[in-house]
C-alpha cells in the first residue's frame, strides 16, 4: 500500500471512528463539541492533527471517576463486553480500566498477529507465554493472536522461573514471550541451574511491556542464541502499535493502517520532525468502545520514514522503540537523565546481575545513588574494581558521575513485568503542593 | 520484505462478503443462544478479516438486536 492509500484509508477510518464516539460516547461528544471538532467539522488528517484536543491519562481518569468503572467514555453499551483489563497502577494513580467486545478483541489480537507474523512465526511455532495472566492486559492479545496464528500455544502462568527453563527445554519451545526483565532473570536461574539455555530450541524472544535498550537486547540473544525483537503496546489500545522489523534491529515499525501516531516536542507541542526525540501522540482506529484520540502516551520516541528500513513495508517507524518515559525523565545537575541509560550501560557488563537506582539530595546537590549487585561468581575482591569500573562506564556514556554502592548477591528485587528500579527521593520543594 | 503478499480474489471477497452477512443476521437475531454465541464469535473474527483487506470497517456492535 503506498502511502497515498494508507492516508485515504487512516482518514475513511478516522471519519467512521469519531462519528461512533461522537454518537455513544457522552465524554468524546462533549469534547468534540467543546474544541469545534465534531465529525463534520474535522475537514482532513492535517484538520485533525492541528486542531483535535490531546487527551490525557487525567482525561480518562476523570471520566471513569464520574460513573465507575467506564463513567462517560464508552462509546458503546457495556454489556456487549467480554473482556475487561486495567492498568497495573504502578505509577501510583488510579488505574485506567476497560473492556473490549468481541469485535474490539478480534481486532487487538490481529494488531498482535501483524507484529507476530512479520517477526517470522508461522504455525508450526511452539511458543511459551512467560505471563501472569491477570487483570493487566500484557500479553493476552498475544496469546490468541498465537491461537490465531496456528502456533501451539503454552501458557506458564502458574510456572516459577525453574519450571518454566525445564519447560523450554523438554516441549520444544521455539518461540518465548515475555519481558525483557524476565528474560534476562531466566538467563540468571537458567545458569544457577547450569542450564544453558543455546541448547534449547528457541530461535525468537519476543518481548514487551518495558523500553528494552540495545545492550539488553544483545545480552537476551546470547543467553539464548536466539533473535530478540520487541513490540509495544498500552492497555488504553487493548493492543500493540508497533513491532520490531527482523531487518532493522531497533526499528519499529508502526501499524499505520490501524494506528494514526504522532510525535510532538514536549513543551511546544508542535510536530517533531523525523529524527527527533518527541512524546508519541496515540490514535486507535480500533475499537468501537473505549476509544482514544490523540492521546498523550507520555513515551518518547525517534520517528523515522519507512523508506529508511530496507524490508519494503510502507509503515514508518520508531528507532530503538519505546526510548523511555517522558514523565521519567530528570535533569541532574544539568544533565538529562533518564533510567534506561543505566540498564544500557549495566546489561554490557555481564558481571552484574541487578541494580537499583535513586535520586537523593546530598548535601544540597542532586546526586544519582546506583545500588548493583554483582554475579554471585564474581568474587568478592573484585566487586571493588566492578564498582569504579562501571562508574567510570556511565560518566563517560552519560556524563554523570553517580555514587555506586555494592549489594548483596540476591538482595535487590527483581521483577517480571513493569520492573521498577528508579526512585525519586528528593525532597518536594518547598511551596509543592502534597 | 520477509514473506510475499498475498490478495484476494474476487470471488473470495464475495465469499468473505456473504459470511460477514449471514453471521450478521444469526449474531443479532437467533434465537437458540449457543448458535447466536458462537455466530457472534465468528461474525467478529469474520468482520476484522474484512477490515484487515480495507473492504469493511464497521462498529456493528450496537446494532446486534439482543445482548
Amino acid at each position: 500500500m503506498t502511502r497515498q492509500e494508507l492516508e485515504a484509508l487512516q482518514w475513511r477510518k478516522l471519519q467512521a471512528a469519531l462519528g461512533h464516539a461522537y454518537e455513544g460516547s457522552p465524554f468524546w461528544r462533549q469534547r468534540m463539541d467543546a474544541a469545534g471538532c465534531r465529525p463534520d467539522q474535522v475537514r482532513s488528517l492535517a484538520d485533525y492533527r492541528e486542531r483535535f484536543p490531546i487527551l490525557t491519562r487525567d482525561d480518562i481518569t476523570a471520566a471513569e471517576r464520574d460513573s465507575p468503572p467506564y463513567g462517560t467514555l464508552a462509546s458503546c453499551d457495556p454489556r456487549l463486553a467480554i473482556r475487561h483489563h486495567q492498568t497495573s497502577g504502578t505509577t501510583g494513580k488510579p488505574p485506567v480500566r476497560t473492556f473490549d467486545t468481541a469485535r474490539d478483541w478480534a481486532w487487538a489480537s490481529d494488531m498482535w498477529c501483524s507484529g507476530l507474523y512479520g517477526m517470522g512465526i508461522r504455525p508450526e511455532d511452539r511458543a511459551a507465554v512467560a505471563f501472569g495472566y491477570g487483570l493487566f492486559i500484557g500479553f493476552w492479545g498475544l496469546h490468541y493472536a498465537l491461537e490465531k496464528i496456528g502456533c501451539t500455544t503454552i501458557a506458564t502462568g502458574s510456572f516459577d522461573s525453574e519450571g518454566r527453563i525445564r519447560l523450554l527445554l523438554e516441549a520444544g519451545i521455539t518461540v518465548l514471550a515475555c519481558t525483557p526483565t524476565y528474560a534476562m532473570r531466566l538467563a540468571l536461574t537458567a545458569r544457577q541451574m547450569g542450564v544453558d539455555l543455546r541448547d534449547s530450541h528457541v530461535k525468537l524472544v519476543v518481548t514487551s511491556g518495558e523500553p528494552r535498550p540495545d545492550a539488553t537486547k544483545h545480552a537476551i540473544e546470547e543467553a539464548f542464541d536466539a533473535h530478540c525483537l520487541d513490540t509495544a503496546g498500552m492497555t488504553e489500545a487493548a493492543t500493540i502499535f508497533m513491532f520490531e522489523c527482523p531487518e532493522e534491529p531497533g526499528g519499529c515499525h508502526i501499524i499505520e493502517s490501524d494506528f494514526i501516531e504522532e510525535v510532538v516536542d514536549p513543551e511546544s507541542l508542535r510536530p517533531a520532525p523525523y529524527g527527533e526525540r518527541g512524546v508519541r501522540l496515540m490514535t486507535s482506529l480500533g475499537r468501537e468502545g473505549i476509544q482514544m484520540f490523540r492521546y498523550w502516551s507520555n513515551d518518547l520516541v525517534v520517528r523515522r520514514g519507512h523508506d529508511e528500513c530496507p524490508c519494503g513495508r510502507t509503515w514508518d517507524w520508531y528507532q530503538g522503540g519505546i526510548q523511555g518515559r517522558h514523565d521519567d525523565m530528570r535533569k541532574i545537575r544539568g544533565v538529562w537523565f533518564m533510567p534506561i541509560m543505566v540498564e544500557d550501560v549495566v546489561r554490557a557488563m555481564p558481571e552484574i546481575d541487578e541494580f537499583q537506582c535513586t535520586l537523593k539530595t546530598i548535601d544540597a546537590l542532586d546526586t544519582l545513588v546506583i545500588q548493583i549487585e554483582p554475579r554471585a561468581d564474581v568474587p568478592a575482591e573484585r566487586h571493588a574494581e566492578l564498582a569504579e569500573r562501571f562508574r567510570a562506564e556511565l560518566k563517560r556514556q552519560v556524563s554523570l558521575n553517580p555514587v555506586v554502592e555494592l549489594a548483596a548477591a540476591g538482595s535487590l528485587p527483581r521483577f517480571e513485568m513493569k520492573a521498577r528500579r528508579f526512585k525519586d527521593a528528593r525532597p518536594a520543594p518547598t511551596g509543592t503542593p502534597a | 520484505m520477509t514473506y510475499g503478499v498475498a490478495r484476494l480474489t474476487p470471488d473470495e471477497q464475495m465469499r468473505l462478503e456473504r459470511a460477514y452477512q449471514d453471521l450478521m443476521l444469526l449474531a443479532s437475531e437467533c434465537e437458540v443462544p449457543a448458535v447466536r454465541a458462537n455466530a457472534r464469535a465468528a461474525l467478529a473474527l469474520v468482520a476484522q478479516a474484512l477490515n484487515g483487506q480495507g473492504l469493511r470497517y464497521e462498529h456493528y456492535s450496537k446494532n446486534l438486536k439482543r445482548l
